[in-house]
């Protein structure tokens, strides 16, 4: 009798494909296997380092207390921005699991309330904001700073608790400035600033070209773009929602900041933050100035320790005499998305609720989050207390809280509209272009900088209207309400 | 003669019954029909929608195509795609070809490593190589900038009618399609040239002797040889070359962001496909800027066979 067929491994797979398919299996099976630890209690994320760090600390203390009380506890999640943003969409667009608090950045909100007003994925707060007291008397939205609300509002409701005001200043090296005798107070305008600061762009190791430059600022730099529109009475969407890319304060801007990149006119460089060429120019001292908002003060402090004793805060320098001495950069809001409701019922919204109070609105949050971040809080109650008020021995001793609180009612209004961060877009195309063509003809002049500039942001402006123009909800909600949305009191139910 | 013996169904296929094929082929054909049919037949329906995300639609017809054939956003980013895929088949491949021809001489030592070399860069991740070279590109202190300054003041010294370069030079904010093309030279001349190397073993030894015997130099051999032998690989390699070009998407995203950078200078299509669907929330209009796409790639991939004719893939 013959034995039977012998296994022969290696006529089925090759030694590489047995290697493949064991790897798989075992992979498989480690994936459906391994625990996944079950988070318990709220989950919060957020996309800022520093804000993730501050709220694991303070949620120790809050989650005993929850515990004790038979209260869901809190879990802070850091992750990336960008990342952040995709899983929020993925969430209101498709379903899968969102926190039950999230951290909105600025530039993020016009994404999230593009569709029809009902279908935006956080819930709206204005009836809680206007409803609820943050002192005796004084409702939550009457207790904060009134234009904090606006980026995180659309068509009269308001989807989030502010974190922040972000005033902005003129950070400048103060040790070389007064090296060389110069007296910022003689500063009111930009024209005052390149006259004063003047003497100070220079060539640094006799090469024949500039090395030092008074500000670090680019034609690119979108941010500084919307800060100094915005100073000027310009910006993308005006209080009523009218599309004001068009306007001459834009175009002023845009001329002004071409001159200052190219040519004789030229007084800046482009050392941008978080990068290590911005900082290394920075730190050997190639850039005397910068628009600083709180929040960047902060950054500086743990960026370019280097830099501590040597420089100062300033108002921005207005547009015309008599004219803004600040302006806005940034934002951050807390959120809560629909599907904390819908997975947990109104008990778990209201744990939601009390945790972004407890975060947004608490005297100590605020402290911590100025001493470590700068960054001033927009509940107006406490703007009167010690800890915005000490000297801060980084900017030379200055109060930089009392500065930036100074300058706090003066901040300008931020659109809320969902084509904002477009027609941003569209008015830094707008800019690209006039300098690439005042490159190429060597336009100095102002007026024909000004004129051409008008000229560019017209089309650009015909282009987002034309956008615009293809959103049928929209046009659907426009032609309901009669208008387009701004921050109203009231409307909006949960 | 006798008659040949009548076989059953079952046993004339040897084991297995007339369904198994159909069986073993099944997995594949439902997965193929739910995850590329069916989402290919429904895109065709959500290129005539607006979306604000899936749950917001509204059927909207033609406009969709309509938008995107006049958006002039669209047609810079069509350029500078097309401007890519130039670069790729008329700079890289060349390149990626030289360095093949110079790595199959037998002369040289150590190929195998100089191989390896060439190739490694494509195993590195897209991501990698954006920060990278976002870094070598930046302005004052990036090494590519302080290199060419570096070497041109010393050039200078030498020959003073040279100029010094601007170690100020924008190579992220105004010569954008050249950064990126630089970007991906480095990372794709070595894993062209794997392909053609792979196609010079191919040519025959006796014909490149007998030509050389014939009188022919190399160039002649190159030409008349060579270059038909390996001909059929050319082509598979220009086709992958123009469809992965006209597919660029994460390198510039990653060195520039979602805009493509000023005056939508590195924008490709599908940047400008990925922020309508994916961070506008606009699936529809995103379906039909990837229906023209498509359309565009597959008249291409037509054209070069008819160029090709019966020698091409």
């Amino acid at each position: 009798m013959s034995a039977g067929p012998r296994f022969q491994p290696f006529e089925i797979l090759s030694l590489g494909g047995w290697v493949i398919l064991t790897l798989a299996v075992l992979s498989s099976l480690a994936i459906a296997v391994w625990p996944v630890k079950k988070v318990e209690g709220l989950e919060l994320w957020t996309f800022a380092k520093n804000h993730g760090q501050l709220y694991q600390q303070l949620s120790v203390g809050y989650n005993e207390e929850a515990r004790a009380e038979g209260r869901e506890p809190v879990n802070v999640f850091v992750i990336d921005g960008a990342a952040l943003t995709r899983r929020t969409l993925s969430g209101f667009w498709s379903g899968t699991p969102l926190a039950d608090l999230i951290e909105v950045e600025r530039n993020a909100m016009p994404g999230y309330v593009k569709g029809p007003i009902d279908d935006v994925g956080f819930i709206d707060l204005t009836d809680r904001l206007h409803g609820e007291e943050i002192a005796p008397g004084v409702s939550i939205y009457e207790g904060l700073n009134e234009p904090s609300f606006a980026p995180w509002s659309s068509r009269g409701r308001i989807f989030g608790l502010p974190h922040d005001v972000h005033p902005v200043m003129l950070v400048y090296r103060s040790d070389l400035v007064e090296a060389a005798g110069i007296d910022v107070t003689e500063i009111e305008t930009w024209d005052d600033f390149v006259r004063v600061m003047g003497p100070l762009q220079t060539d640094l190791d006799g090469d024949g070209s500039t090395d030092r430059w008074l500000l670090d600022n680019w034609f690119t730099n979108y941010n500084n773009l919307e800060s100094l529109i915005l100073q000027a009475g310009g910006g993308t969407f005006d209080a009523d929602d009218n599309l004001i890319v068009d306007s001459d304060a834009n175009a002023m801007v845009l001329a002004r900041m071409v001159s200052w990149c190219r040519g004789d006119t030229r007084i800046s460089v482009d050392a941008p933050d978080f990068s290590a060429s911005g900082n290394q120019l920075k730190l050997e001292g190639k850039v005397i100035a910068g628009i600083m908002p709180d929040w960047l003060a902060g950054i500086w402090k743990s960026d370019l320790p280097q830099l501590g004793g040597k420089v100062k805060l300033m108002p921005l320098p207005a547009w015309e005499p008599g004219g803004r001495r600040t302006s806005v950069k940034g934002g951050t809001m807390i959120g809560i998305p629909k599907a904390t409701r819908e997975k947990g019922g109104p008990e778990r919204f209201e744990a939601a609720w009390e945790v972004a109070k407890h975060l947004y609105l608490s005297r100590e949050l605020a402290r911590e989050v100025f001493g470590s971040s700068c960054i001033i809080s927009p509940v107006k109650a406490f703007w009167s207390e010690d800890f915005y008020h000490q000297p801060d021995p980084f900017f030379s001793g200055q109060q930089i809280g009392t500065r930036f609180l100074e300058l706090a009612p003066s901040v300008p209004f931020r659109s809320s509209n969902t084509y904002h961060v477009f027609a941003l877009g569209r008015i830094g195309q707008a800019m690209a272009k006039l300098y690439t063509e005042a490159e190429a003809r060597g336009i100095d002049d102002l007026t024909q900088l000004e004129a051409r500039a008008a000229e560019l942001l017209a089309v650009e402006a015909e282009q987002v209207r034309e956008e615009m123009s293809y959103n049928v909800f929209m046009q659907q909600d426009q032609a309901e309400a009669g208008q387009g949305g701004r921050v109203e009191n009231g409307g909006g139910d949960e | 003669m006798l008659p040949a013996p009548k076989v059953s169904k079952r046993r004339r296929g040897g084991r297995y019954s007339w369904w198994a094929p159909y069986v073993f082929i099944g997995p594949f054909v439902i997965l193929f029909l739910i995850f590329t049919v069916y989402p290919l037949l429904y895109s065709v329906v959500m290129a005539m929608q607006y979306n604000d995300g899936p749950k917001s639609t509204a059927f909207v017809g033609l406009t969709n195509f309509k938008r995107v054939l006049t958006d002039p956003v669209f047609w810079r980013a069509m350029r500078n795609t097309f401007v890519f895929a130039a670069a790729s088949i008329f700079i890289q491949l060349p390149c990626s070809l030289g360095l093949a021809l110079l790595l199959n001489r037998e002369d040289i030592k150590a190929r195998g490593f100089w191989r390896l070399i060439f190739f490694s860069p494509v195993l590195v991740g897209l991501a990698f190589v954006a920060v990278m070279f976002g870094l070598i590109f930046e302005k004052n202190t990036g090494l590519l900038n302080v290199l060419l300054v570096d070497g041109t003041q010393w050039l200078h010294g030498l020959l003073p009618f040279i100029p010094v370069w601007d170690k100020e030079f924008p190579w992220l904010q105004e010569w954008v399609l050249t950064a990126i093309i630089i970007a991906s030279f480095w990372m794709y001349v070595g894993f062209n040239m794997v392909y053609f190397l792979a196609a010079l073993q191919s040519v025959s030894k006796e014909l490149l002797e007998a030509a050389e015997v014939d009188g022919a130099n190399a160039w002649h051999r190159f030409l008349n040889v060579t270059i038909p032998a390996i001909k059929p690989v050319a082509m598979f390699v220009v086709l992958l070359s123009f469809l992965g070009s006209m597919q660029l998407f994460e390198l510039p995203y990653l060195l520039l962001g979602p805009g493509g950078g000023p005056q939508n200078e590195g924008l490709t299509v599908v940047m400008y496909l990925f922020e309508y669907g994916f961070n506008a929330g606009n699936l529809g209009y995103a379906s039909a800027v990837g229906w023209i796409l498509a359309v565009i790639l597959f008249a291409f991939a037509m054209l070069q066979k008819v160029l090709a004719g019966k020698d091409g893939i």
